[in-house]
């Protein structure tokens, strides 16, 4: 595969350059043996450096301190597997997303001089995913961190009581039954939509006499005084694809053998996306968000927690009918 | 005749004798026996009696019958395996409190839900199953019965708090899964009194399929049910459809949809170790 490079000859024709391809995919140079090599390598990599994590004697984690009224915490990323119901102990039903939290670890600190001035900030990485179609920069990160590489890295603004050394695995018991929580993702793309289905315009009639005019927007605004279309007019575009995010959810039930949060209600995104998932900032909220796993829930084993968490008002589906 | 008396009396002096000889013979044996014994073991080893059999005659026996139930079949979804493991736990344990039976679309079902309205707070309604849909705990089931010539379809959740007792009354199945035709068919067919008592059905064997094919009430229906897209069989159409309608129904056929490879979804692996998962976790 040899690139040529066409010889300048002196000619007022475009010429066509063809610039030396620099990069290729990491096993095109390499043998079978050697792809199947490092793939191994690299998942055996991955186990160790997930088991020295949970391990926090080879570590030196830092100071845990106690939940202060105001104090912000972290969040987690999640996968949202899918949804199903859920109900009362008095009958009503109600629908819940599924979130499993996979291997999810606190990649890096910046410290309040370092982001922004006002609060420090950890950043967050999701599901593991293959080093080999990542640049290297992105790479380098996590290798600091001690931490197989992430699909996605979120910053969560923290207080600075809440703040966790890299490296530390968060798990699904971070929130408890009863908390309410804020849901973020990228909604589910729905391409170049037109204004009734991106903005909710209500269209024209479809018979008495409208010619081709049934979903079109109309009026485009005041006539001859602005005599121009204000910045901002609601018009046919893109929808969908860009971040959203659900507020107020009510965690129903945790699940801490797989890790998963089962969350109120629905959840931008599509199934088996990564979400971001952080404590509800509504002030109505605030009083059930009290006492939470502060700055997360470690797993060492000072706290025996059972399989299953859940709400006070949530019908369990293995308890006695009662007469 | 003297001969012939002399030739009876004679047969029965044989018999007579015959049956002496062999009860002395029988004795003969037996003693022999007894002695046999005597002579090698000692006294006779004593045989406990066989424990006795009780029959739970409270309990309906389960069906034998290999049966898995179609809501723990997952639908073909790009979701991870682990949601649908999940909700077959809970499926499960929801199962080891109420007894879901094994029951078909056309089977006849009395269902006793708690009602805070009501003043027993208990609210029993029976009727033919028409329809089960939804997978995983979301599963439901549509009972069909007429009531002071009104017809009432109720749709009940498996797996809800509220459901207290599910008992089949007559186990059937009928030509066809979904029995929607029913709303358009005689109000005969729909009919069940609410004194019905159980119909004895098999714990094994196939599930008796009832071939009856319903009279229709005069169109208009709610769905032009004789369309091939439905592909109903239980249904008489020869005495409410003329053959030219018939053939003007075929146009919406699609002779295609059996060779669509996309819509290709084989559940007998993914049954088979749902079933054994399923059993498994019942006998815990």
């Amino acid at each position: 595969m040899t690139n040529t490079q066409l010889v300048n000859t002196v000619t007022p024709v475009i010429q066509c350059i063809r610039t030396h391809r620099t990069n290729t995919w990491w096993d095109e140079h390499l043998t079978e043996d050697n792809a199947s090599f490092l793939k191994k390598v690299v998942t055996e990599e991955y186990k160790q450096q997930t088991t020295d994590k949970l391990n926090p004697l080879k570590d030196e984690p830092w100071p845990r301190h106690e939940w202060v009224e105001g104090s912000r915490r972290v969040g987690l990323v999640a996968v949202k597997l899918g949804m199903m119901p859920v109900w009362t102990k008095s009958g009503e039903r109600h629908v819940v997303t599924m979130l499993q939290v996979q291997d999810c670890h606190v990649v890096k600190h910046l410290s309040k001089e370092e982001y922004e001035g006002h609060t420090a900030a950890l950043i967050v990485g999701g599901k593991n995913v293959s080093p080999f179609h990542r640049p290297e920069g992105y790479l380098e990160v996590f290798r600091n961190a001690g931490v197989p590489p992430k699909q996605k890295l979120t910053t969560f603004c923290v207080s600075d009581n809440a703040i966790i050394k890299p490296g530390t695995p968060l798990y699904a018991a971070h929130f408890r039954p009863g908390q309410y929580v804020d849901v973020t993702a990228k909604t589910i793309g729905k391409g170049f939509q037109g204004v009734m289905k991106r903005w909710g315009f209500k269209g024209q009639p479809a018979s008495h006499g409208q010619t081709k005019t049934h979903r079109r927007p109309g009026s485009l605004g005041p006539g001859g005084d602005p005599a121009k279309v204000f910045k901002g007019k609601k018009m046919p575009g893109r929808m969908g694809n860009i971040y959203d995010t659900t507020h107020g959810l009510k965690v129903w039930r945790v699940n801490t053998k797989y890790n998963i949060l089962y969350v109120n209600g629905s959840v931008p995104g599509h199934r088996n996306c990564l979400v971001k998932v952080r404590d509800s900032i509504l002030p109505t909220r605030l009083e059930n968000n009290k006492n939470p796993p502060f700055p997360t829930f470690f797993a060492d084993g000072d706290e025996e927690i059972p399989e299953d968490l859940y709400d006070q008002d949530m019908f369990q589906f293995g308890e006695p009918m009662a007469e | 005749m003297a001969a012939a008396c002399t030739s009876r009396t004679r047969q029965m002096m044989g018999l007579l004798r015959i049956l002496r000889n062999f009860s002395q013979n029988e004795r003969l044996l037996s003693t022999s026996v007894l002695r046999h014994n005597v002579a090698s073991d000692g006294p006779p080893k004593f045989t406990p009696p066989s424990k006795p059999v009780i029959i739970d005659k409270t309990q309906k026996e389960a069906s034998l019958r290999r049966f898995l139930s179609p809501e723990f079949i997952p639908p073909r979804q790009r979701t991870n395996p682990v949601k649908f493991s999940i909700e077959r736990k809970d499926m499960i344990q929801r199962r080891k409190v109420l007894n879901i039976p094994e029951f078909y679309a056309g089977s006849i079902l009395a269902v006793t839900m708690t009602d805070p309205h009501v003043n027993g707070n208990m609210n029993r309604f029976i009727g033919i199953c028409i329809q089960r849909s939804g997978k995983g705990l979301g599963a439901t089931f549509i009972l069909r019965n007429v009531v002071d010539g009104q017809g009432v379809e109720i749709c009940y959740e498996l797996y809800s708090p509220r459901m207290r007792k599910i008992e089949v009354l007559k186990l059937e199945k009928r030509l066809d899964d979904n029995l929607m035709y029913l709303r358009d068919a005689l109000p005969e067919y729909s009919t069940f009194n609410f004194d019905m008592q159980p119909v004895h059905y098999e714990i094994t064997g196939d599930v008796p399929v009832n071939l009856l094919k319903v009279k229709m009430r005069p169109k208009p229906w709610s769905k032009r049910w004789e369309r091939p897209k439905f592909n109903i069989k239980g249904i008489h159409f020869d005495l409410c459809l003329t053959p030219e309608m018939m053939e003007h129904a075929q146009k919406w056929a699609e002779p295609w949809r059996p060779y669509d490879m996309l819509k290709e979804y084989d559940t007998s692996s993914l049954e088979e170790h749902i079933f054994k998962e399923v059993q498994e976790n019942l006998r815990k």
